[in-house]
């Protein structure tokens, strides 16, 4: 393929010398794909694509023939490593590029901020390229940064605008600009949307810790954050001493719809429910694995019997612990038969009689 | 205590058959081990032939679901009777596992 190309001595030794590196590019490829990524990771980076690629000896073959006299030498070719990053945000592009900055060499006089470059009036390909020197060598590699949404725009604009060989008409490239500039904003909201989150869980956070549960309302973040604080440890630990089992952990985040669903508003009114109904969720415990040897419960097994004890203080009778245990393990007729059971033990747990 | 291992695809059904009490636990466990290897797929535990369940016996089911959850696979808890089920549910592992 390449022997078609007309290239000149020089291109040719250029081509020579990539030929005769190659398995050092593949090498080095390999290696700082590895490091950034190792970067990007301890950074808690989620990045939706992380790629590399060593150029193609025809790709750099026709480069040569359309512009060979500008190359004094192969070191002189930025991109014959090449990686991109794809981001989900448009802050973390800054980030990547940040980190990039840390580990490589910049070459700032080929790098290009098109981000920066574009036109106040004229929107269009986004997207930030160092060109950097591959470690420890006179070689350059390229490195793009992006958004997923930029991404999708410059393969869009690549495949309408240059691989059919036919020119393109204005109206076309004017709703190709149109797009970029909608998702442009698209990106600009994502980031907004995460940088309000980010605020929003920080005051939750801040507000669990200082024990304003009240204030606190209750959904999936801040009951993530409530448990964190371990609220129902004491009352497993008091049921798990009954016969000196172990206790087991669990998520108890599928409690969480259980308590909206026993109307708790707030974190507050969980706490509250703590305070009012261990003591019932104990006696329950006490009376079923108390005559038993079991020695292992699951964590789960303390807002269980709690709402199970502020179910039948409350007088929801069978279908309220029918519908508990629907709600926490899926409907089931068997939970019909758990239900009558527990409504059996009820007659005998001395919190229902005071 | 008696295991009936059966494989198909990437289904594993074992059958449990007696009382899965402390010594059998010992032997079952042992049994499964292997299991916990290739725990990718889905392993059904039928219990329709299981009398009694120990603490020990819970423990086998927690860590094949253990080595399922790390493996990407699933345990499923199939004809548990009422005895065994009431077992789950007193120490908490009912919504632990996909019972059917």
């Amino acid at each position: 393929m390449t022997n078609e190309r007309h290239l000149d001595p020089h291109c040719e030794s250029i081509l020579q010398e990539y030929r005769d590196n190659l398995p050092w590019f593949k090498d080095e490829a390999w290696k700082v794909y590895s490091r950034l990524k190792e970067t990007l990771d301890k950074a808690g980076l989620l990045t939706a694509a992380l790629e590399y690629r060593v150029k193609e000896e025809d790709s750099l073959a026709g480069k040569l023939e359309l512009k060979g006299g500008k190359y004094q030498s192969l070191k002189d070719i930025t991109d014959i490593i090449g990686l991109r990053v794809i981001t989900f945000y448009t802050d973390d592009v800054d980030k990547v590029a940040s980190a990039v900055e840390r580990l490589f060499e910049v070459d700032w006089e080929n790098s290009v901020d098109k981000r920066k470059a574009l036109e106040i009036d004229s929107f269009g390909y986004l997207s930030l390229h160092y060109v950097c020197r591959i470690p420890g060598s006179e070689y350059k590699m390229e490195i793009q940064m992006r958004t997923v949404l930029q991404h999708a725009w410059a393969n869009m604009n690549h495949d309408t605008g240059y691989k059919s060989g036919v020119e393109v008409p204005p109206r076309y490239l004017r709703n190709l600009s149109r797009l970029a500039g909608m998702l442009e904003l698209v990106d600009d909201e994502f980031s907004r949307i995460r940088s309000e989150l980010t605020n929003y869980r920080r005051q939750v956070k801040s507000l669990v810790a200082s024990g304003n549960l009240d204030d606190v309302p209750l959904d999936g973040d801040t009951y993530r954050s409530f448990l964190e604080m371990n609220p129902f440890d004491a009352l497993n630990q008091r049921i798990a001493s009954v016969n000196q089992a172990e206790v087991h952990e669990v998520s108890l985040m599928p409690f969480l719809t259980l308590f909206k669903g026993l109307g708790c508003k707030t974190l507050g009114d969980i706490v509250n429910m703590i305070r009012d109904y261990s003591e019932g969720a104990f006696q329950i415990a006490t009376f079923q694995i108390g005559l038993t040897d079991l020695d292992i419960v699951s964590s789960s097994i303390g807002p269980q019997d709690l709402c199970i004890a502020y179910l039948l203080k409350q007088g929801s009778g069978k279908a309220g612990i029918r519908l508990m245990f629907d709600t926490l393990n899926g409907k089931s007729e068997s939970n019909d038969m758990i239900a009558d059971l527990i409504m059996e033990q009820a007659k005998d747990l001395p919190f229902m009689n005071q | 205590m008696e295991v009936k291992i059966n494989k198909q695809d990437d289904v594993t059904t074992i059958r449990l058959i007696g009382r899965l009490d402390t010594p059998a636990a010992q032997e079952v466990g042992k049994e499964l081990t292997p299991l916990q290897e290739n725990a990718n797929g889905t392993i059904i535990l039928d219990c329709e032939d299981l009398s009694y369940i120990s603490s020990s016996g819970l423990r086998i089911f927690l860590s094949l679901r253990k080595a399922a959850a790390v493996k990407g696979g699933k345990v499923i808890v199939k004809n548990i009777n009422d005895s065994i089920r009431n077992v789950f549910m007193m120490t908490g592992f009912l919504n632990l596992f996909e019972v059917e």
